[in-house]
């Protein structure tokens, strides 16, 4: 892990397999990750896109691991990370993202993401910052309730509403 | 505690703020730069103070070879706003609402006192 990395974490009560879906299965991706899916389903070792709901590309690179939870051993998903959905983004170069799912309790499954190599991707590190707080949130209330975090109002109008 | 207990919790000490607002400039700091960021507490306070912060997952915590570094996660903080917003939100709304037409059917009577 190098300096240049966010780190997040999340607690979700739902079974690690629960979450290894939700990671890697379009199915589920497109109800929380801003309705991206796998184009073809995840491989190890094989490139990887995903596309938004109108098609157009949103992300690829490389699937570099791919390592199910299983008892006792934490999942593995280890993706090169190369933006598509805006153009500046798309010429910087590909940065990591990892995923580590691990039982922390019955029915209780922690989510670590480490998304690094951002060193010459400082657009990337700015763009994705807080977009991955957003998507573990959506992650987890999805699991949890069956239903993705509703879109956030922006500001304005969530003041407007208060003072009207 | 439930986490966000923790949160509020963790957040209520204004060293922890502290130890957070130095990992928001700079983060994944070992304990030894945080301790020095911090000469007027002992290594002790510090590592004390970063254990709140992890039991409430504000900090996490991970090994780069022999360097154990700790990072800022601003995952609970969201959650501990969501929740506020959509749990509050709309009642909050609503009592802001009651209020004002309540100091508006308060004052007319007045209003209408001061116009005879």
């Amino acid at each position: 892990m190098r300096l240049a990395a966010h780190v997040y974490q999340i607690y979700i009560a739902a079974t690690p397999e629960q979450v290894w879906a939700a990671i890697t299965e379009s199915e589920w991706t497109r109800r929380y990750f801003h309705t991206t899916s796998f184009v073809e389903p995840p491989q190890q070792g094989k490139p990887y896109l995903t596309v938004g709901v109108d098609g157009r590309p949103a992300v690829d690179g490389i699937i570099e691991e791919m390592q199910r939870p299983a008892a006792g051993l934490p999942g593995r998903f280890v993706q090169t990370w190369h933006t598509r959905y805006d153009p500046e983004l798309e010429g910087e170069p590909p940065s990591r993202v990892e995923w580590t799912i691990e039982s922390a309790g019955e029915g209780l499954t922690r989510v670590r993401l480490v998304h690094g190599n951002l060193e010459q991707s400082p657009l990337t590190w700015q763009n994705v910052k807080d977009g991955w707080v957003w998507i573990l949130n959506s992650m987890k209330t999805l699991l949890e309730t069956g239903h993705p975090l509703p879109r956030v109002r922006d500001d304005e109008s969530v003041a407007e509403s208060v003072s009207s | 505690m439930e986490q966000g207990g923790q949160v509020f919790r963790a957040l209520a000490d204004p060293t922890r703020r502290a130890v957070l607002d130095s990992l928001f400039s700079r983060d994944g700091q070992t304990l030894n730069e945080l301790c020095d960021q911090f000469p007027e507490m002992t290594r002790f306070g510090v590592m004390k103070h970063l254990s709140v912060l992890t039991e409430a997952n504000l900090v996490i915590t991970a090994r780069q070879g022999r360097t154990k570094r700790h990072y800022l996660n601003p995952v609970p903080i969201e959650q501990v706003a969501n929740r506020w917003i959509s749990k509050y939100a709309a009642r909050f709304t609503s009592a802001l609402v009651a209020l004002d037409d309540q100091v508006l059917a308060d004052q007319q009577p007045e209003e209408r006192g001061r116009a005879k």
